[in-house]
């Protein structure tokens, strides 16, 4: 399967070709779909925590929708990105940590709506609940820990060396 | 500095993580706050955004930080950067984008701009200052990516 995936035109294209449209523009394009995940989420939860106070919790909701726009980014240059060099990137303890990260901060996301932006008489009146401040906490955390796992990639053989691990960066 | 930087290994792994965290506060803050100046979210009143300014301000003085310790830090020397034309092209837009900031700030443009009410639209200068910026940081973090892959940039333009 991996195989497969390394050996598909298009993955071979995003690894070789020296084309600053290949891998230079796919890597920059996660760049900057973490920032606006990690920062339009950071934002969301900074409000929930009483910073910028101002910020109409109606109004805040709808800054999901950029959220989406960053996820949908990185999903497609991270698929790209993972086609290109999928055993090294299989292989690797921090990659399948940030995934994990990830699927944790968009639960929370999910959660968020369901519990907290969906009690319209605190958001009407701009109240947070402590669910809302609990899940902007872990909203934060969940987001930080992917951009720290996400760049731990960049480092298998020390992260294994952590790990007491060997192999596995080839 | 150098030889501190690079006495562990970990040691610029966290200094990355910090530049991408700060990376993360500008492009959420002021890209959200672009945003809204451009039309978008006009439930939300302009000025209620002020108070996470300082956040990204904050993000900013780390990544200045850190980027200084990369340059003077590198192992193979700072030629590394100072050389790379992805490296000058980042701080190129950086330099346009801080221009771009002042005059927005000098122009009156800014006090303005904070004073539009929720549902209203900015003034026309100030959604060119924000498409500018928006665009601008953009090429700061895609110019940041490519300069490890340099020589892709290079073989665009005919280099």
């Amino acid at each position: 399967m991996l195989d497969y995936l390394e050996h598909l035109p298009l993955a071979e294209w995003v690894r070789s070709s020296p084309s600053v449209f290949a891998y230079s523009t796919v890597l920059s394009a996660h760049g900057v779909g973490l920032g606006i995940v990690v920062g339009v989420n950071t934002v969301i939860a900074l409000r929930l925590l009483g910073v910028a106070p101002d910020i109409p919790l109606a109004g805040l909701r709808r800054l999901y929708g950029v959220v989406w726009v960053g996820f949908f980014i990185n999903l497609v240059s991270g698929l790209l990105l993972f086609i290109a060099e999928a055993h090294t990137m299989a292989g690797m303890v921090a990659f399948w940590t940030k995934l994990l990260f990830v699927a944790a901060g968009m639960c929370v996301a999910e959660l968020l709506k369901r519990l907290y932006f969906t009690d319209r008489a605190s958001v009407q009146a701009g109240v947070v609940t402590r669910v809302g401040r609990n899940l902007a906490i872990a909203s934060l955390g969940c987001w930080y820990l992917a951009l720290i796992a996400g760049r731990l990639t960049a480092y298998p053989d020390m992260v294994n060396g952590w790990l007491h691990l060997t192999g596995g960066s080839t | 500095m150098q030889a501190f930087v690079n006495s562990h290994e970990w040691i610029w792994s966290v200094l990355q993580m910090i530049h991408y965290v700060g990376m993360s506060l500008i492009v959420g803050i002021i890209g959200t706050l672009d945003l809204r100046i451009l039309g978008l979210f006009r439930s939300i009143p302009i000025a209620a955004f002020r108070p996470l300014v300082p956040w990204a301000v904050g993000g900013f003085c780390g990544n200045l930080l850190t980027g200084y310790l990369f340059v003077t830090g590198k192992d193979s020397g700072p030629s590394y950067y100072t050389d790379n034309l992805s490296f000058r092209l980042k701080m190129a837009f950086l330099v346009l984008v801080f221009l771009n900031l002042l005059i927005f700030q000098l122009s009156k443009l800014e006090q303005k701009t904070y004073a539009t009410p929720a549902g209203a639209q900015a003034p026309v200068a100030a959604k060119w200052i924000s498409a500018v910026s928006l665009l601008g940081w953009i090429l700061v973090i895609f110019f940041g990516r490519t300069m490890q892959y340099n020589d892709t940039l290079l073989m665009f333009l005919g280099l």
